[in-house]
């Protein structure tokens, strides 16, 4: 058993790690390093701001809200979410001041946050099962949405999981050691993150994390980076 | 289709992988939000022209041939093998496109349908399965720019026969030219469609503002565009080109031709002169006072329609407006904002190929017909020829009721001596 936790917390996150940002990064260059189109495909009336619209329309999605509004509520919560939990994610490194000016422990909103999240992963799902989304989707699409889920249930419910053993287990220090034993290479999991009872959660949180992460830069995710300099298109 | 011919063709598709068309390829997410944003759509129900269901049809060939998924999991994104099956898709979803790219508007990326439609146009003129006749026409096209010298005398000919008709929309000094030609310092070269009814309410404003104008001896239409072929779009392009160096004008004016337009526009950019479309240069006539329009010889209420490559894709919206409020004190919006216009269902070669696609034009223009009866208007203005062609089909077709007009000839017959 130690052996299989062992692979998912520290080989196979070095791996997908790596995948993650090379091939992100590797991917961008090259798609950014091909010939610019000649011409422009801006769309009119033409706006002053051309790079604040693009921004506006990169990160609001006005476009959804206007056609879309339902969905655009939980598209924006989504992304919300998203945000913020990469954020609580970055304090189980170590607590950043910036972060801080509301005062708290970590900041992944004991659980609910995620709870949240999965709520409009819920909601995205069932709308890919309805015509006419269900014609448009392709497999990728449902993966995507199952994995997220996935990664997102096991990691918000452990805050939850942990109340079984009166807060006494894998605590914030634990995680940060955990952390910084990836950081420093030091392959080692912690003993107390071992033996916790709900530890298995930890396991299949990361490990269908790392899955995300290895699927990442060759999916329909990598939207993320391509949203602004496509906007910036329309724009002009 | 054998490897060869496949292999030609994904050397196209290769060719058209620049940077924007990589992101639009990299990066729907089959979200739907533009679902409703296709007249076709909208007017037939049919889930094969959602504009997110066409780029699929492109992207799937993308996802074989040109992502490593396509090797080691091609099922993930449904990948598809380019094969005769995959050109039949590819035709069908490039031709039930007009490239209005209304959907743009909806994605809340902006994905451009209509370039990712030019790769499956392009296939298909590699693999000699493409409307031939927009082929043709682009050919004759070119070849007329290649032998000027040849029809030149004739055109001139047939040109000075058309000079009584401006004059009585117009009068002029005697000695005056009515339609001048190859006039090497003109001011403005004037790029018509071929046909009298594009060249004689022109020549008539032109005059009456007093313009130093001379008329190109090339047609604006564009066929290399509707069939999807850069090298034929720019080679008919290059003739006016340079007809307007060789005359050294300072304006080149593209008539009621929204193709003609938004390629003169986009691919001219860095010529040493401008390019205007014609409303754009009535509606500077006006505001400088070099011609008057008379307002009582329109009756009833009167709408505009925004060609889709002149006002959403071409930037024109507010001069034909300006226009229309000399014209007529009736005016009616269509659609409460311009940019979200119906496209009436003609664009992209689809009136060119006449009657092969009149009926698919009516029913996938539905949308567009309720929104003309919704205005109650009596006169339906535009400034393309395609929309007016198929305006006034789906005027006999739906029986609207309502007069279809250029904005041109409305600007001529209003001239005040
Ligand atoms: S709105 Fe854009 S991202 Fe969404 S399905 Fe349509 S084209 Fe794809
Ligand atoms: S460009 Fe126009 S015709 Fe083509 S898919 Fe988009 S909305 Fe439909």
């Amino acid at each position: 058993m130690d052996a299989l936790y062992n692979f998912v917390l520290i080989y196979m996150v070095y791996f997908s790690v790596a995948v993650f940002l090379v091939g992100t990064t590797l991917r961008l260059v090259k798609i950014f390093r091909k010939p610019k189109q000649a011409t422009s495909l801006q769309i009119y009336p033409e706006k002053r701001a051309k790079w604040l619209g693009a921004i506006y329309d990169t990160f609001l999605f006005p476009s959804a809200r206007k056609h879309k509004p339902v969905l655009w509520v939980f598209l924006i919560v989504f992304h919300a979410c998203l945000l913020l939990l990469i954020i609580g994610h970055l304090e189980l490194f170590e607590e950043f001041k910036i972060f801080q000016l509301i005062p708290h422990e970590v900041f992944l909103g004991n659980g609910f946050l995620g709870l949240i999240f999965c709520v409009t992963l819920l909601y995205f799902l069932f709308r890919r099962l309805l015509s006419p989304v269900r014609e448009l989707s392709v497999p990728e699409d449902y993966y995507i949405l199952i994995l997220l889920f996935l990664i997102a249930i096991f990691g918000s419910q452990m805050d939850w999981a942990r109340s079984w053993y009166g807060y006494e287990e894998m605590v914030v220090g634990d995680y940060r050691t955990y952390l910084l034993n990836l950081l420093t290479l030091k392959p080692e999991v912690p003993y107390n993150v071992l033996i916790a009872g709900h530890s298995f959660m930890l396991v299949v949180h990361v490990f269908f994390a790392n899955l995300f992460l290895i699927f990442f830069p060759f999916s329909q995710s990598m939207h993320s980076f391509l949203s602004l300099p496509m906007n910036k298109l329309r724009r002009g | 289709m054998d490897q060869n011919t496949r292999n030609d063709l994904l050397q196209l598709f290769r060719e058209k992988l620049n940077s924007a068309m990589t992101y639009y390829l990299e990066t729907c997410t089959r979200c739907g939000i533009c679902t409703e944003a296709c007249h076709v759509y909208a007017s037939m129900g049919q889930v094969k022209h959602i504009s997110a269901y066409r780029h699929e049809i492109v992207r799937r060939i993308y996802k074989k041939y040109f992502k490593a998924r396509g090797k080691v999991w091609p099922s993930v994104g449904e990948a598809k093998e380019l094969n005769e099956t995959a050109l039949e898709e590819l035709y069908e979803s490039a031709y039930s496109c007009t490239g209005c790219r209304r959907c743009m508007v909806y994605c809340p990326f902006g994905i451009d349908t209509q370039m990712i439609m030019s790769i499956a146009k392009l296939l298909l003129i590699g693999a000699h399965s493409e409307p031939e006749i927009l082929t043709l026409l682009a050919d004759t096209s070119i070849e007329k720019g290649k032998s000027l010298d040849l029809f030149k005398e004739s055109f001139m000919e047939g040109v000075k026969k058309l000079e009584k008709d401006v004059v009585k929309k117009w009068k002029m000094e005697a000695g005056e030219t009515a339609i001048p030609m190859d006039v090497v310092g003109a001011d403005l070269l004037f790029v018509a469609l071929a046909g009298a009814h594009s060249i004689i309410p022109t020549a008539a404003v032109f005059n009456a503002a007093g313009e130093h104008w001379t008329l190109s001896f090339f047609e604006a239409v564009n066929f290399g565009a509707f069939v999807g072929d850069p090298t034929r779009t720019q080679l008919i392009l290059d003739r006016i080109l340079n007809e307007a160096k060789r005359l050294k004008v300072k304006e080149v004016c593209i008539c009621e031709c929204g193709t003609a337009f938004r390629v003169m526009k986009q691919l001219a950019a860095d010529q040493p002169f401008k390019v205007s479309s014609i409303t754009e240069v009535h509606a500077r006539y006006i505001k400088s006072g070099r011609i008057k329009l008379d307002p009582s010889k329109l009756n009833g209420p009167v709408t505009y329609h925004d060609p889709c490559q002149i006002a959403r894709n071409g930037g024109v919206f507010d001069e034909p407006r300006y226009i229309l409020k000399h014209l007529t004190n009736d005016f009616r919006e269509m659609s409460p904002e311009p940019k979200y216009n119906w496209c009436c269902g003609g664009g992209g070669g689809l009136v060119a190929l006449g009657e092969d696609t009149l009926d698919f034009r009516m029913k996938s223009a539905r949308v567009k017909a309720d929104q003309i009866k919704t205005t109650g208007v009596t006169t339906l203005v535009t400034a393309c020829e395609n929309c007016h062609t198929q305006l006034n089909n789906l005027n006999d077709h739906y029986q609207l009721g309502v007069n279809v007009k250029f904005l041109t000839s409305m600007v001529a017959d209003a001239l005040m001596q």
